[in-house]
């Protein structure tokens, strides 16, 4: 068995105390989380948690049965890559010189991202991807003065 | 009907049967306290401390199988429950906590004795409210008691703000109870049945380790109708003694670190070893690589995150253990294994558990205590040896009437824990054995007892020592004894001071009168036994050893039968390696 990440995805009822729950829970024992995003979903009154979690199969499956006990939580599951779609949204601020902006747009392009908002010093750039590829592009725009990354974790469905 | 959120409370506990509460008042539970005056029919008892009152309700819980229930102020009030209620979640005990907090408006504004209780208490409960809306205060008190006491059981926090104590609401208590998500544990899958059935009558040297799971789910005669039927022996872990009659044929006791040989050396010759309703703790199987090294595992269990937590067994049943065991039942024939259980037999004579004669002993006064109170007594230990030699020595006849901490393993609990067991089921005589090191730790509650007239019998243990932390330094710290000789003050003056019955005794030949003077006496008693100081629990198997790595009692003569009894190396106190 072998360590690597896993998604997990966790519907909760949501209340005073239920993320504190959940995130009190991977620290205590010791799963360890390499990120994790909640928002609303289609139920109102719920939300539907996202974590990363690195671990073997065993790690996972202790990890999900823990979860699952948690009063909060409606289900859990372990989302196979083949079987859904994960993505990843990151905020990019680049700050180039003049004469690096172009190279910098080449690159925007090249992957497919944005550029929401740009001023005379400063482009940020947004990509929705898969982790691969955000990272990919992350590392093409470093030489060009990177000064803030904002990234939400990865986000999965089912398929 | 409007009422308060105070009333909605004391209407709660009526709804749910509790007598007795232990609490604690302060600032933010004040219109609690005003409106209990108006609700005789609930008891509530003051306590000197609110660990205590957290210990009595587990008592209480123990002793009967319902909800036990403590009340404390915020603040300090609050996290003085602390200790209790990690005490309860790790034995799964049935427990409701209302503790009272500032308004609700002044909450995040650090306000007088403010604390985030539910912040603080997230890992130690099962699960855990704060209250700020009054509509909700009917659904969540009765959520709390259901999440309590069902499924598997366990501590439930409700944090009430003071305005919410005032407030007022018509919201009824709802009827039924039901939370998306969570479903109790009914009867099990059949195939998991049927594979369990299987290995079951394939095995030839087959044992199974009973533990509290069986006492929560009341499988005690499924219990003892699978064991006898399949002639299968049955172990116990600490917290399940009670789940069949120690004095069964088939009952070998406990195992573990400080268990009896029989059940450890049967467990490691074991074919097949089926744990019901046990956590495989590191304080029963020892290293786990050398644990029933011969044995397939079964694991019957209604928590699915405990299987394959510890250990990687081949086969469970995950359900509730009433449902599982009458399921098994139903597909089991009569077996009989006549060589195994001689093997057992042999095991039993030749590594008995052996009390010295001739000493004043801590075994000494515990297997008098036995004899005097015929293992029909509720006895509840505190933590340290004399708590091992309690679950060696005494031969409980009865189900719930052994009440010890064994997850947290907290000094302080056993005093407490009697209490609140004697507050149940008065008709019983309860018995509180306890450490002269763990006894002050709660011994303010004397004059809770001497007030509310709870009589029970305290049998202090005193032998000078933290005598367990000072075992583990003569063992694992060549004799180095640091900060474990403990003084005590004088205990018949404090008990005078306390009124509390009180007998001294340090001579063998006192020892059965003073235990039947204790329990003829009406009110609380303090029997203090001044003991040998450096007396040994064994057996033994050292921290992180292998179960194999049994050391004996030195006391026991290597007797010939020992010889026979064969297939195992034992070793003598001086071999202890970790
Ligand atoms: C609250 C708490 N603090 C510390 C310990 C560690 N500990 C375990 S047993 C023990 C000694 C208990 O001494 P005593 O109550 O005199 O009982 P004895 O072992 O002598 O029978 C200690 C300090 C503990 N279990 N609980
Ligand atoms: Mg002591």
């Amino acid at each position: 068995m072998s360590t690597h990440q896993h998604t997990i995805t966790a519907l909760v009822q949501n209340e005073a105390g239920t993320i504190n729950r959940l995130v009190s829970l991977f620290r205590r024992r010791g799963f360890s989380l390499a990120s994790f995003n909640a928002g609303d979903c289609e139920d109102p009154g719920y939300s539907r948690l996202t974590f990363i979690v690195n671990g073997d199969d065993a790690v996972v499956s202790q990890c999900l049965k823990q979860l699952n006990k948690l009063i909060d939580v409606i289900e859990c599951e372990d989302l196979e890559p083949e079987h859904s779609v994960q993505r990843e949204l990151a905020l990019i601020r680049v700050e180039p010189t003049s004469e690096q902006r172009a190279a910098v747009h080449g690159i925007v392009s090249e992957f497919m991202a944005r550029t929401p908002r740009t001023t005379a010093t400063t482009i940020v750039v947004e990509q929705v991807s898969d982790v691969a590829s955000l990272e990919r592009l992350i590392a093409a725009l470093m030489p060009y003065n990177v000064t803030e990354i904002v990234r939400t974790g990865t986000v999965a469905i089912k398929v | 009907m409007n009422r308060s959120g105070a009333k909605i409370v004391m209407e709660a506990l009526v709804r749910e049967g509790v007598d007795t509460i232990f609490g604690y008042p302060g600032g933010v539970v004040l219109p609690l306290y005003d409106e209990m005056l108006n609700w005789p029919q609930v008891r509530h008892v003051l306590v000197r401390h609110e660990q205590c009152a957290a210990h009595m309700a587990d008592g209480y819980a123990r002793a009967t199988g319902n909800v036990g229930v403590c009340l404390a102020t915020s603040g300090p009030g609050a996290t003085n429950l602390v200790t209790g209620i990690a005490t309860a979640i790790m034995d799964g005990i049935p427990m409701v906590a209302i503790t009272g907090n500032v308004n609700s408006w002044a909450i995040g504004k650090d306000a007088f004795q403010e604390t985030d209780i539910q912040g603080i208490t997230i890992p130690i409960t099962k699960h855990n409210y704060l209250v700020t809306n009054i509509d909700e205060l009917p659904q969540v008190l009765a959520e709390a008691f259901y999440l309590a006491n069902t499924g598997r059981k366990g501590p439930v926090l409700v944090d009430i703000p003071k305005d919410v104590f005032t407030a007022t609401t018509s919201a009824p208590f709802p009827t039924t109870i039901s939370r998306r998500g969570y479903t109790v544990p009914g009867a099990p899958p059949k195939d998991q049945i049927e594979e369990a059935v299987r290995l079951i009558k394939g095995a030839k040297r087959p044992v199974m380790i009973a533990g509290a799971g069986v006492l929560h789910s009341g499988a005690m005669e499924e219990l003892r109708y699978f064991a006898e039927t399949t002639k299968i022996p049955v172990i116990n872990s600490l917290l399940g003694l009670g789940s069949i009659p120690r004095d069964h044929e088939l009952s070998l006791g406990m195992m573990g670190m400080h268990g009896e040989a029989t059940g450890t050396l049967a467990v490691q010759e074991a074919d097949l070893v089926l744990g019901i309703g046990i956590r495989f703790d590191d304080r029963l199987t020892g290293n786990t690589s050398g644990f029933a090294p011969k044995a397939k595992i079964v694991h019957f269990d209604l928590d699915p995150s405990e299987i394959g937590k510890t250990v990687t067994p081949v086969a469970w049943v995950v359900g509730d253990l009433k449902a599982s065991l009458s399921a098994v039942n139903k597909l089991i024939e009569p077996q009989d294994r006549p060589e195994w259980l001689a093997q057992i037999k042999k095991w039993q004579s030749a590594y008995p558990l052996i009390v010295p004669q001739g000493r004043f002993l801590s075994r000494t006064v515990l297997k008098a205590l036995n004899d005097h109170t015929k293992g029909e007594a509720i006895v509840a230990t505190d933590v340290g040896q004399h708590q091992m030699w309690t679950a060696q020595f005494y031969r409980m006849k009865k189900p719930l009437s052994f009440l010890s901490s064994g997850g947290l393993g907290t000094m302080g609990y056993g005093f407490p824990a009697a209490m609140g067991a004697k507050f149940a089921r008065p008709d019983e005589e309860v018995w509180a054995v306890v450490g002269d090191g763990g006894f002050q730790m709660t011994l303010q509650e004397l004059q809770t007892a001497v007030e509310y007239n709870c009589n029970v019998k305290i049998c202090l243990l005193n032998n000078g020592f933290l005598g367990m932390v000072r075992q583990w330094q003569e063992l694992f710290y060549d004799n180095r004894h640091s900060h474990v000789a403990m003084g005590s003050p004088d205990f018949g003056k404090l008990a005078d001071a306390y009124g509390v019955q009180f007998y001294r005794c340090s001579r063998m030949e006192d020892i059965a009168d003073t235990l039947k003077g204790a329990s003829e006496h009406d009110g609380p008693v303090l029997c203090e036994f001044v003991v040998e100081m450096e007396e040994n629990v064994f057996p033994m198997v050292g921290p992180g050893a292998s179960n194999s790595a049994l050391v004996m009692d030195p006391d026991l003569e290597p007797s010939e039968a020992a010889h026979k009894a064969g297939a195992f190396e034992t070793t003598h106190a001086g071999a202890l390696h970790v």
